[in-house]
């Protein structure tokens, strides 16, 4: 290192240092210490009981843990591949300018910008069985279903009803992030490619795809990530579909409260996320 | 192979019109070179060629076909581009062969394309490497081999060698004459170097201002150029025009009285009353002769006492500036003429090489 470079090196040091401190306070420290509570029988009183790993034993030998990483998979499943998708099919119908796409891209952001429980309100009210728009459509307009039916009050059907409601929301910023991929691609491979005798579905595997690779690996990634720890959401909406932080949530805060399980139940957790964070800065960011 | 036809071809995008009525034939195997200023409309014909844009009005024939509406995968043409525009995610192999893949032309053909092609523009080391890690010029021998390998029907280069350093892409001319010799197929080339135009073309179209200002071989633009704009573009140094008057006897340029009647390349001979008409007059700096070098002889015409201006010397050539007639006048004479500036000197012209263009219209008289 040169001189320059070490006083260069000790201002960056400096800089970060607030940051540093802030993290560590309010992210590291409660990392810790949730990992360390894993390992007591913690009472509401605050007295705490070491029991080594028998919060996990019991975790994991608790079925409706199972169910809720059942239930999560299909979440993730759900929603990552549906927000990729209508994001990349928004972004293709939407990259050359016509008259008006700034409206329409304003009215695309609009869910991703809307304050989740003023939607979410929005969609129960949608869902109602009695006054709602949806069981109107399908029950009484197309007659497709025989009877009226409480979609989000059903566990089974309201983990769907969770899934469309995150991709409504979210695919936005999937959309966001392809097009401003899409729209820096050069005409000229198009063309060339277009001379090389492919047609539009060749230049697409072969020109666009190729160039999305990076953000389209980052959109799902992301919304692994965001959505393995996505609570108020599908809390707000549907309390009942357990996936991992709810039930997580559960058996902190409710019903008999086991503060020590749901320490282990996150630090499970945060093992899955830090993998996908490890994938993604090194296999997707190349870091 | 195809012959090309353009009939009355116009492009316009939205109020401007670039291309403003375009007729041209090219023949089966013939190298094409279309050539003009910026802005003249040489890309965009190249491009409608190609399909890659669409004429406003006008018939485009390749072969036997109207391709007007056929898109620029079916027109079987190959395309050199100016930035290239290889596949960045594919290796120089995959680029090189990615048409072939399309083609469903079978493996062992390919390899035995791959081959000949990596051979004879020296890829063979090149073939597994990405295009971001290639040079300027391997990139540019990469998209030469995309086009070869197609064997197509038609050849398209636009400007390909402009982003070439001069070394290289004087190179790379040749490279190209070459390849055009031996496998002879219907090319059309967009430069806007006349130097390209000159040594490459079978044909040279020169384009200017969305017209055909003249097409022909290097030589009759060269040596006939049909207006002021082709004689100034084509040539370099470009040709010196000077004002002057010509009368049923003579040409006046300055004070210097050139007889007429041996004026050789001139059309127009109907008799001129005594004020005379104003006229251009054309020379070539090439064709300006050292008086001492050159005996004067009944056909050339002896310019006696220019002033020089200044010398630019270039080696083996040597540019001479002189004033004439209020103009500054370039004249190329090589290193036998030991000159100094300031110093008088008497250039001969051979008066068939005098042009004449009419004043206002600017087109040869």
């Amino acid at each position: 290192m040169t001189p320059l470079e070490r006083a260069e090196a000790r201002f960056g040091w400096k800089l970060v240092a607030p940051t540093i401190a802030i993290l560590g306070l309010l992210i590291l420290y409660p990392l810790m210490y949730n990992v360390y509570l894993s390992f007591f029988d913690v009472q509401l009183n605050g007295s705490k009981t070491f029991v080594g790993i028998e919060n996990y034993i019991k975790l994991l030998s608790n079925s409706d843990y199972y169910s809720a990483i059942a239930t999560t998979s299909l979440y993730l499943l759900g929603t990552v591949v549906g927000t990729t998708l209508l994001g990349l099919a928004m972004a293709l119908l939407l990259r050359d300018p016509f008259m008006g796409r700034g409206l329409v891209n304003a009215a695309i952001m609009l869910p991703y910008v809307a304050p989740v429980i003023s939607v979410v309100f929005g969609w129960q009210f949608l869902f109602d069985p009695i006054s709602g728009v949806v069981n109107y459509l399908f029950v009484d307009l197309l007659g497709l279903w025989s009877e009226r039916s409480n979609l989000i009050g059903d566990p089974d059907s309201a983990l769907w009803v969770v899934v469309l409601f995150d991709i409504w929301k979210h695919a936005p910023i999937a959309y966001l992030l392809i097009l401003s991929k899409l729209v820096s691609i050069s005409r000229d491979q198009y063309e060339a490619a277009a001379i090389d005798g492919y047609g539009p579905i060749g230049r697409f595997f072969h020109v666009t795809l190729p160039e999305l690779y990076f953000v389209l690996a980052t959109v799902v990634l992301l919304r692994l990530i965001w959505n393995l720890n996505r609570f108020e959401d599908v809390y707000l909406l549907a309390p009942n579909v357990e996936t991992l932080p709810i039930f997580t949530y559960y058996q902190a805060f409710t019903g008999v409260i086991d503060q020590g399980l749901a320490a282990a139940t996150s630090v499970i957790q945060l093992g899955v996320l830090s993998i996908f964070i490890w994938f993604y800065i090194k296999k997707i960011m190349k870091w | 192979m195809a012959a090309i036809k353009l009939k009355n071809i116009v492009k316009s995008f939205g109020d401007t019109a670039v291309v403003k009525g375009i007729d041209l034939s090219i023949e089966d195997g013939e190298f094409v070179v279309l050539v003009g200023p910026s802005g003249c409309g040489k890309s965009t014909t190249l491009r409608m060629i190609a399909g890659l844009e669409q004429a406003t009005s006008g018939d485009i024939v390749i072969g036997e076909r109207v391709v007007n509406d056929i898109e620029p995968q079916h027109r079987n043409i190959a395309m050199v581009f100016q930035n290239y525009a290889l596949y960045p995610h594919k290796s120089v192999r995959e680029n090189i062969i990615f048409a072939l893949r399309r083609l469903k032309v079978d493996n062992a053909d390919i390899e035995r394309r791959l081959a000949e092609v990596s051979e004879m523009l020296q890829l063979e080391e090149l073939l597994d490497r990405k295009p971001a890690d290639l040079s300027g010029g391997q990139r540019q021998r990469v998209a030469m081999g995309r086009a070869i390998i197609r064997e197509a029907d038609l050849f398209l280069f636009d400007e390909p060698l402009s982003n070439l350093d001069s070394k290289l892409r004087s190179h790379m001319r040749t490279e190209i004459g070459k390849i055009h010799n031996k496998f002879g197929r219907t090319s059309v080339y967009v430069t806007h170097d006349q130097v390209e135009a000159m040594t490459l073309a079978d044909k040279v179209v020169v384009l200017h201002d969305g017209y055909i200002a003249q097409a022909g071989t290097p030589m009759e633009v060269y040596l006939n150029p049909a207006n002021v704009f082709v004689a100034q573009f084509i040539g370099s140094p470009s040709m010196n025009i000077i004002e002057g008057t010509l009368f049923n006897d003579y040409l006046l340029v300055d004070n210097y009285r050139l007889p007429r009647k041996q004026l050789s390349n001139v059309a127009l001979q109907t008799v001129i009353d005594q004020q005379g008409i104003p006229v251009k007059v054309g020379i070539r700096p090439d064709f300006f002769n050292d008086s001492r070098l050159f005996p004067e002889t009944d056909n050339t015409f002896n310019f006696t006492g220019l002033q020089i201006d200044l010398i630019e010397p270039m080696g083996f050539d040597k540019e001479v500036l002189f004033n004439l007639a209020g103009e500054a006048v370039k004249a190329r004479l090589d290193l036998r003429s030991e000159l100094q500036r300031d110093q008088q000197i008497d250039l001969v012209v051979e008066l068939s090489r005098v042009l004449l263009f009419d004043s206002e219209t600017d087109q040869r008289l």
